[in-house]
């Protein structure tokens, strides 16, 4: 009851980790937040009760986390390893290591893997059934042409975005070799890659405000579908200032997603009929993280410095969880009726 | 004489008698004298007989010798006879001269040879016996050394009676070494079958004893020593035998435990059947190959250590689970756990393996029927505790209902709202008598027990008497109100008469609030404290006692009380009531959903028009997205100069830029935000632009390198290997 209300940022939860926030995800199966942070910690939320569930503490800064059930969940070490949490125990065992930091992972129901990608420019696939051991729960290890930027899942399909712009597109059955390799179309950094929820395609953002919309399908009537668009920008002074877009998140139901940047501000996009759709008032200071919950009646947003100037005094890190109105995030058809994204 | 020239001698005498005749020829024509012709006939008569005697003296040796080789060779007759214990062949008369002496040796020669030879061939027949025995005495006492140049054969005995002996020994001797053969054989039996078991080099164990052990073909060595040594051998592996049985049979014996502990799959226990079969198999029952191996054991052993982390890892599950189970009851019970620090000692030593996990589970089981118990005779006071919480809950929301004064509208779930008001007043009425009622069951059950009654560790006493002096509080406030009322209402009476009716403040401001007090405030009130107490947990009670349920209430109060204030002072405070209400449903972990409001009531500002913001922004779009597309023109064409500076070409930038201006692209409302524009668009869709003004701004201009690096990899300090240099200047 001391903080004020905080009516235009949704709730902010309670006991934040202590350092930058590296990503943060909702449960699949329920309200749970998962929140990874440079503070080596993971921590495990109830965003309805605004609780701490759980807290995991690492050797090095946790670079990302995942899910796997609701009881148990990955993370990504930046002392180059992949550990496998258990909630209800606080246990934790390591599932094996990279030779450099682990800055990705990803759990894939479809195949029960559990996917990482590294710095070593290498991405690893995993079996978390196996006893602790590398040598049991390796499954293959994939070279990347650069070191793993961001991964992203959908069904089969697996998107490996990495450092000088390489986009490589895995069919996770048969990982011997990308099924696609193309290089980013934006022309900067690549800073996020996340896979539409309908399969077709994935949207990628750069360091330079700017977020390109791909598709799988090669043919030319699927390719003509693609575009970019710039968001998080300002101009100040007749300079354009261009911010990096650190976050990509698709609503689950609606397919249409948010985006986070730099500037503090999450804007709402509907990437079918190219409009943006909302724009919630600026948080303190970057967003780190986007997630929908579930249903996707809840966005979190992690308002966290994310480096992009280097060391230097900021706001503190902050998780906010806010809900959805629909009105905000339902797509606004031009022509058809009925957008089925 | 010359008639008979047959006989030499008559020959010899005629040639002397010629010779003569032809010497005294030549004497005559010599004319030599008679003395000196009787000189010459002497010397030659002289000479003759010096040849005869020689030849005489030649013959006599001659058969001299003739008779010693005769003798000498019946003399060694006589002795091979003698040595080879035959009487001899042929004894010779020596009185009876059966013929001449040349007669007697060629008779002899021909036995001696032959004895000679039959001498031989015993003694062949002898050396061989010899050397056969000498061979397996060898065999037998070779390593101690047995003189082997001993086949020295007398010769002086060569009988069939000593031949016989020396069969005998040559089969009493042959006895023996086969009897040890099949000793060391039979050893070797025992010890291949005991290396079998023990999983041992059978060669290299029985090469360490004697090298010519370990072969297969060749001869063995049956030595004293050999055997002695096998022996050892086997009473040593006997001995490991044994020692390894007692391990792998303690192993089994923990196994069957742990199996039976565990309620281990049958599949899992098949691998370890053999083990558990010999559970209570003697020392020589055990056969199986490598049952006793150090790996097989190692093995087990390792089978062993693994059920035992698992029942160990079980025990703490269990351990943990009964420590819920105990922290549940006694949150249920609303009693603190005593030794609840103790509990975290010991499951951290269970941990760290100091201690062994079912003593802890054991006292956990006692602090468990103990808390049981005690809850058993706690329950009476406790419902009535939980009877008086819900009492001051209904009189919370009686109270929070009283000051509504919307309340007798007519609304949907009014006339239920009606009823429970009812019963409320009718259980606020009870309350005093239940607090007494509480108050006197908890005394005597202090009295009985001579210790205090804690509710979630605080004194349930004290907290009645909290409540009362609450509710003695409350009573006084009520008072003062309702002066103040009267005074007010004077007031206004007093204004009416000096200048006319006036509408009443309390009707301006119910108009906003009343609904959302009568229904959503009080539900989520009456959320608030159960929630508090339902979430909270005992360890965070202790820290924050105040969240016990009268004291938040109190807290509550006042801030209600402030509420009132402020409308009595006419003022409207609209925002205050309203972050109060949200406030209260954050609290409750409520997921807020406010249909009724259509937008969110965080965008929308007080007493601003609710009208369709939803229109006025798509509107706001469609203006704005010829503006933002000729601005995207402009500032793309800034940008590229900027972009001028960039280290990083790409031969897609043109082909990026041409889709942005493709028509296609531009029907895209593409949302960038240019400052002129965007300031009328964020005020239509969010009022956060009234926040602080953008203090993190930052052009990207500095972000390509020769080597890109991402934020994360700047702040971790991670650089590529080959870009040492780099690393002085980000790092």
């Amino acid at each position: 009851m001391t903080a004020p209300p905080q009516v235009t940022t949704g709730r902010e939860l309670s006991s934040p980790p202590a350092d930058g926030i590296t990503n943060l995800r909702f449960s699949t199966h329920s309200d749970h937040l998962l929140v990874s942070s440079w503070d080596k910690s993971v921590r495990l939320y109830d965003a309805s009760a605004n609780a701490v569930r759980g807290e995991f503490m690492h050797g090095g800064a946790v670079l990302d986390c995942c899910f796997h059930d609701d009881s148990s969940g990955f993370s990504a070490g930046a002392d180059n390893t992949v550990r496998r949490l258990v909630f209800n125990y606080g246990r934790e065992d390591i599932l094996g290591r990279h030779d450099a930091p682990v800055r990705c992972v990803e759990y894939s129901s479809a195949t029960g893997q559990v996917i990482t990608g590294s710095w070593d420019k290498t991405l690893k696939c995993w079996d978390p059934r196996g006893a602790s051991g590398q040598d049991r729960t390796l499954l293959g290890t994939y070279t990347q042409p650069e070191r793993v930027y961001s991964l992203s899942l959908v069904g089969n399909r697996l998107v490996v975005a990495t450092a000088g712009r390489h986009v490589n597109v895995y069919d996770l059955r048969n990982m011997s070799q990308p099924e696609q390799r193309r290089e980013s179309s934006l022309k900067y950094q690549t800073r996020c890659v996340r896979c539409y929820p309908n399969g077709t395609g994935y949207a990628l953002s750069s360091v330079e405000g700017r977020v390109a919309m791909e598709f799988f399908d090669l043919s030319e009537a699927g390719q003509s579908k693609k575009y970019a668009f710039k968001c998080h920008r300002k101009s100040e002074a007749g300079r354009d200032i261009v911010y990096p877009v650190n976050s990509i998140a698709f609503h689950p139901i609606y397919g249409t997603f948010a985006t986070g940047g730099c500037d503090g501000y999450v804007n709402v996009w509907d990437g079918n009929n190219k409009k943006r759709l909302y724009q919630y008032s600026k948080y303190p200071t970057s967003i780190a993280a986007l997630s929908f919950s579930r249903d996707g009646k809840l966005l979190a947003v992690a308002s966290s410095y994310t480096y992009e100037e280097g060391d230097k005094p900021h706001e503190p890190d902050a998780i906010f969880v806010r809900s959805v109105n629909e009105v905000e995030i339902k797509p606004k058809p031009k022509v058809l009726p009925n957008p089925s994204t | 004489m010359s008639i008979v020239p047959a006989d030499p001698l008559m020959q010899l005498e005629t040639t002397c008698g010629t010779l003569l005749y032809e010497l005294q020829i030549i004497w005559d024509e010599v004319g030599e004298s008679d003395t000196e012709r009787d000189k010459m006939l002497l010397e030659l008569e002289r000479e003759c007989l010096e040849v005869y005697r020689r030849k005489v003296d030649q013959a006599n040796k001659c058969r001299a010798q003739l008779r010693q080789a005769i003798a000498d060779s019946e003399a060694e007759l006589a002795a091979i006879c003698s040595a080879m214990g035959e009487r001899p062949v042929h004894i010779r008369q020596s009185d009876q001269n059966p013929g001449s002496l040349k007669a007697e040796l060629r008779a002899i020669v021909p036995q001696l040879d032959e004895m000679r030879k039959r001498k031989c061939e015993r003694k062949n027949q002898f050396l061989e016996i010899l050397e056969q025995i000498q061979k397996i005495k060898c065999e037998i006492y070779r390593s101690t050394g047995y003189p082997p140049a001993n086949t020295v054969l007398d010769e002086t005995d060569l009988s069939l009676r000593k031949l016989e002996e020396l069969q005998t020994e040559l089969q009493a001797v042959q006895m023996e070494k086969s009897e040890r053969l099949k000793k060391v054989l039979d050893r070797l039996n025992t010890l291949n079958s005991l290396c079998v078991v023990l999983g041992m080099d059978f060669k290299e164990t029985v090469g360490e004893v004697h090298p010519s052990l370990g072969e297969s073909e060749g001869t063995k060595n049956i030595s004293n020593d050999t055997i002695e040594q096998l022996a050892a051998a086997i009473q040593r592996l006997r001995e490991i035998k044994i020692q390894r049985m007692q391990r792998l049979q303690d192993l089994a014996t923990s196994l069957l435990e742990l199996w039976n502990l565990m309620d281990t799959p049958v599949e899992e226990q098949q691998i370890f059947q053999s083990v558990t079969a010999n559970i209570a198999a003697s020392e020589d029952e055990t056969t199986e190959p490598n049952m006793l191996s150090v790996d097989f054991i190692k093995y087990v052993e390792a089978e062993v250590s693994r059920l035992e982390e698992l029942k160990a890892s079980k025990m703490k599950e269990l351990v943990l689970k009964k420590r819920f189970e105990l922290e549940d009851i006694c949150r249920k019970t609303h009693i603190i756990p005593e030794s609840d620090s103790s509990l975290d000692v010991a499951i951290e030593a269970i941990e760290l393996g100091a201690v062994d996990a079912s003593s802890v589970l054991e006292q956990i089981e006692l602090q468990i029927s103990n808390i049981k118990e005690e809850a058993f005779c706690r329950k009476e006071i406790l419902e009535k505790v939980e009877k008086w919480m819900a009492a001051c809950e209904e009189e919370c929301w009686l109270e929070e209902y009283n000051r509504d004064d919307n309340r007798y509208n007519a609304g949907r779930g009014a006339h239920l709202t009606l009823k429970r008001a009812e019963k409320a007043r009718a259980l606020v009425n009870k309350l005093p008598a239940m607090v007494e009622a509480l108050a006197s069951k908890i005394t005597a059950w202090e009295n009985e027990r001579g210790t205090e009654f804690s509710y979630d560790g605080i004194r349930l006493l004290s907290m009645l008497e909290e409540y009362t002096i609450l509710r003695q509080e409350k009573e006084l406030e009520r008072k003062r109100q309702r002066d103040q009322k009267k005074l007010q209402g004077q007031l206004i009476t007093e204004q009416e008469a000096l200048y006319g009716s006036k509408p009443s403040p309390m009707k301006c401001q119910s108009g906003k609030k009343g609904s959302r007090l009568s229904c959503g405030g009080g539900a989520s009130n009456r959320r608030l404290s159960l929630g508090g107490t339902t979430l909270q947990t005992p360890k965070a009670d202790l820290l924050h006692p105040t969240r016990a349920t009268p004291n938040t209430r109190q807290a509550k109060k006042i801030e209600r009380l402030h509420q009132n204030d402020h409308s009595n002072l006419l003022k409207d405070d609209g925002i205050a009531s309203l972050s109060a209400g949200r406030r209260g449903l954050d609290i409750a972990g409520l997921p807020v959903k406010k249909s009724s409001f259509g937008e969110s009531p965080m965008v929308r500002k007080p007493f601003s028009p609710i009208s369709s913001t939803d229109s006025s922004k798509s509107n706001a779009t469609n203006i704005l997205e010829d503006l933002s597309r000729k601005h995207n023109d402009m500032l793309q064409k800034t940008l590229s100069s900027n972009n001028a500076s960039f280290t990083t070409p790409s031969k897609i930038i043109s082909a990026v830029e041409e889709e942005n201006r493709t028509p296609k692209a531009k029907t895209i409302p593409v949302p960038a935000t240019p400052a002129t524009v965007s300031v009328p668009m964020q005020t239509a869709v969010t009022p956060a632009l009234f926040a602080a003004p953008p203090c993190n701004s930052k052009p990207v201009d500095d972000i390509p390198e020769e080597i890109e690096y991402s934020f994360e990899e700047r702040r971790a300090g991670f650089v590529l290997p080959n870009s040492s240099l780099k690393t002085t200047i980000l790092v």
